[in-house]
């Protein structure tokens, strides 16, 4: 086809873009995955029973606050990392933000408890499925992410891949809190983060192949 | 004429807002600037697929243009992208010989961009001084030469170079700040 050709048939079909766009996107494909991933928690594993009481109290929150404020820097990377001109990243610091005051929580915790039981605290009732559970609830908020992709125009993949798998590996947190009774702050600190980690460390292996236009 | 960053950018934003006809001249204002971009990074008979691929990539893409950054920054990401994928996906070993040009044409995107804001920068200056800096530090000529050029008094072309470039200066560490 010749070039002129081309860029006349191209010009037949302008639809406006309205600004935010790739935002808008993004969290579309967030919101779809993390539908499926709630559905799966409410399906397979269960809503607390105590929800209700639970949302009245501080580990609650704590956790929301964590996985959703985590989930939101995630994000922010993952729009900036979805343009082409991305070569400098803007606020990458604020990642550690909600790492650095939960364990600032979990420091306090630590010198209110006993030391005999620590260890019952750090490894709860979950630590074994904990991390898994996270990981497999990333899988469909990151193929909703790889869905936003597909109209964007990512250049470093691999930090694309792990900016999606953080952010969807933070979301599937959130989501997972509807039914995880955990209460400790070192529990949330470990398990949750190692399955959020798990998701990123996926999302950079996988990016550079599952994210090329 | 190469078209400047603020006609490009004009145009962009304009097909963003959905006119067809800002949109097709962008495209055919960048078919040029994209043929010459790829034609210091592939062989000859590969350049217009590249371009092609490219102007595609640009306007299925066009939703991630920030219309607060500059374009050409956008543009040039995009073309570098398509070019390394190009190679990749049709020959995977490139051969050692080729690499230098493909080095040395790394300075094309940063020569154009650069040009192009010499030439914004340029139009800041009364018609004079911008005339005697093009002639004297662009085109090449003397300073003897430039005023026969403009029929003017030799220490006149070196008065108008020196002011204009002080206004430059401080036109650009002004902008640094």
């Amino acid at each position: 086809m010749n070039t002129d050709d081309l860029i006349n048939s191209l010009s037949a079909d302008v639809p406006p873009v309205r600004r935010g766009a790739v935002g808008r996107r993004i969290a579309f494909g967030l919101a779809a995955g993390a539908l499926v991933s709630a559905g799966w928690v409410v399906l397979r594993f269960g809503v607390r029973p105590d929800l209700g009481a639970a949302m009245l109290g501080f580990p609650f929150w704590m956790k929301w606050a964590y996985t959703l404020s985590l989930s939101l820097a995630a994000l922010f990377m993952t729009a900036q990392l979805a343009r082409p001109d991305s070569q400098r990243l803007r606020g990458l610091w604020l990642i550690a933000i909600p790492a650095l005051l939960l364990a600032g929580v979990g420091a306090t915790e630590l010198i209110r408890t006993p030391q005999t039981e620590w260890l019952a605290m750090w490894l709860g009732h979950s630590w074994k499925q904990c991390p898994w559970r996270v990981l497999g609830l990333a899988m469909p908020i990151f193929v909703g992410l790889l869905w936003s992709f597909r109209r964007l125009a990512p250049t470093r993949l691999r930090a694309a891949g792990a900016a999606a798998g953080l952010a969807a590996g933070a979301f599937a947190a959130t989501v997972y809190c509807l039914h995880c009774p955990e209460v400790s702050a070192i529990f949330v600190l470990t398990w949750y983060t190692l399955g959020i980690l798990l998701a990123t460390s996926l999302g950079a292996l996988i990016g550079p192949r599952v994210l090329r236009w | 004429m190469q078209a400047s960053e603020d006609e490009l950018r004009r145009l962009m934003i304009g097909g963003l807002d959905g006119s067809a006809v800002d949109h097709a001249a962008l495209l055919r204002l960048l078919a040029p600037l994209l043929r010459a971009f790829c034609r210091r990074r592939c062989g000859d008979d590969e350049v217009e697929d590249l371009v092609q691929e490219t102007l595609i990539a640009v306007h299925t893409r066009r939703s991630t243009y920030d219309r607060d950054r500059p374009f050409t920054a956008w543009l040039f990401s995009i073309a570098r992208y398509k070019t390394i994928d190009h190679f990749r996906r049709n020959r995977r070993y490139h051969p050692m010989e080729g690499l230098e040009e493909i080095l040395v044409a790394e300075g094309f995107e940063d020569a154009s961009i650069a040009r192009m804001d010499v030439e914004d920068l340029l139009e800041i200056l009364p018609p004079k001084q911008a005339r005697m800096i093009r002639a004297t530090r662009i085109d090449g000529m003397t300073m003897a030469e430039a005023a026969d050029a403009d029929g003017i008094s030799e220490s006149d072309v070196k008065i108008s170079v020196h002011r204009g470039l002080k206004t430059l200066m401080a036109k650009i560490q002004g902008g640094r700040r």
